[in-house]
């Protein structure tokens, strides 16, 4: 590096032998947590409304949750701004595809297209935890989990975002009837679906700072998406 | 180096308003060995000649019929090489579409992308049109598809069609013989006949190539295959 510039202030009390490093880190972490399940004809994902940096709340009304398709929503928690360039970008290729194809994403091809998209950027990744939620061909639901450089995995549930290390055993617990004794337990329909993800949250939001506010709860079927809203702590 | 000098295209409009090196390049496909195409109800068949100038060449060892994908094939009338690469290629963006979509590649949305690669070379520094028209065959959504890709970059859906050496005797032997239920083994008998209208010789197995495309895939048919059909034409 050449010269150093003479703009610095001059504080002779304050002053350090040598070069002064300045760095600028251009990650942020905003927080939140998304939560799927899928079902044999639904799915359904949740996620909170709290953005944050820090102990600071930026605001507690914002949804986290993309409608892609009428059978397909993704869900991003982590850093804010890398969400809405990645949503752009991503409904994007979808309006191409529709105009190239002339006919809708389907819920696979936008995985799969979303685990690309995330690897393009492997060097300088997203720092997003995202959650797709969507009904199969067959209208079968299904959820995939991505890491922050594409990794991507379909199973029946999922948690994700700052409370995701919390909430993901009790869904292995509740929704998976991991590590529990008896035999046979019950299909999880979309009301019992419904209420675990209310249940998971309000855990979520005792024990994790970032996750909070409200929830804004999706729930997709043959016949469209429904969208409903339940509160959480504020603190 | 040599190709910085070469960045306008060859390929410049005449007075008439017409691409004269793609019209030189349709002369080249009209001069090129007979090949056809037949969508049925329930696949589709292509097929070329495929000629030896000696006895000394070794028959069935490089192929005109080429799969594109399981769902896709592949048959031109033309220059080879030219040929040659464009199977490569379709080859590959047939892939990268998998990689990107996890689906198999829509018929059309390969052709669309072949074809564009072929207009490039009419509008790009230092290079020529493709000398080959391409028949492309696939099966998605269920049904049948063909299309034809032009040395201009034009691409046709066709029912049925010819191309290379007397192709305007093979076209109007097909508008006689085609119909909408024709089934697929009928199809291939059909595709020998129209072949054996522009042949010289004895066409045999040998000296064939017959593809087709269903719902279980694309295959290319070998001679033994194809010696049933001859037989039933004979």
């Amino acid at each position: 590096m050449a010269m150093m510039n003479d703009s610095r202030p001059h504080y002779p009390d304050y002053s350090t032998a040598g070069a002064v490093q300045h760095s600028f880190n251009p990650y942020a972490d905003n927080g939140g947590s998304v939560v799927a399940i899928a079902g044999d004809d639904f799915a359904v994902i949740g996620a909170d409304t709290r953005l944050s940096t820090g102990f600071a709340i930026y605001t507690r009304n914002q949804k986290k949750l993309f409608k892609l398709t009428d059978k397909t929503i993704l869900g991003c928690a982590g850093c804010w701004c890398d969400t809405l360039t990645l949503t752009r970008i991503l409904n994007a290729r979808m309006q191409m595809y529709e105009q190239e194809h002339n006919k809708t994403m389907s819920t696979t091809a936008c995985s799969q297209m979303l685990s690309t998209m995330l690897y393009y950027k492997r060097f300088f990744p997203y720092y997003i935890s995202n959650v797709l939620v969507g009904l199969d061909t067959e209208g079968k639901g299904c959820v995939y989990s991505y890491d922050p450089i594409g990794h991507c995995e379909r199973s029946t549930y999922r948690a994700g975002g700052s409370a995701g290390a919390l909430l993901q055993p009790l869904l292995d617990n509740q929704v998976g009837f991991k590590n529990m004794q008896g035999d046979a337990f019950e299909k999880v329909t979309k009301e019992r679906a419904i209420a675990i993800l209310k249940d998971v949250f309000i855990s979520a939001a005792e024990r994790d700072i970032y996750t909070g506010d409200s929830i804004v709860i999706n729930l997709i079927t043959k016949d469209g998406i429904t969208e409903e809203t339940f509160p959480l702590r504020k603190d | 180096m040599a190709t910085e000098r070469y960045s306008f295209s060859l390929t410049t409009f005449s007075p008439s308003g017409k691409l004269v090196q793609i019209e030189y390049a349709l002369a080249a496909v009209a001069a090129g060995a007979p090949s056809v195409g037949i969508k049925a109800s329930n696949g589709v068949v292509i097929a070329t000649e495929n000629k030896h100038k000696s006895i000394l060449y070794d028959e069935h060892s490089v192929h005109k019929v080429e799969m594109i994908t399981k769902h896709i094939g592949m048959v031109y009338s033309g220059m080879g090489p030219d040929y040659r690469l464009l199977v490569k290629q379709a080859r590959k963006m047939a892939q990268q579409y998998f990689i990107v979509y996890k689906e198999p590649i829509p018929t059309i949305q390969l052709v669309q992308r072949v074809a564009a690669v072929m207009q490039e070379y009419t509008q790009s520094g230092g290079v020529r049109p493709f000398g080959v028209s391409l028949l492309i065959c696939g099966w998605d959504n269920d049904r049948p598809y063909l299309f034809q890709c032009d040395p201009s970059g034009a691409y046709f859906a066709w029912k049925s069609t010819a191309m290379g050496k007397n192709f305007i005797n093979g076209k109007t032997f097909l508008e006689k013989r085609y119909n909408e239920e024709l089934e697929l083994d009928d199809a291939v008998h059909t595709a020998i006949l129209t072949l054996k209208e522009s042949f010289e010789g004895q066409m045999s197995a040998d000296n064939i190539e017959v593809g087709i495309c269903d719902s279980n895939g694309f295959k290319r048919l070998d001679p033994s295959h194809v010696k049933d059909y001859l037989a039933n034409i004979s």
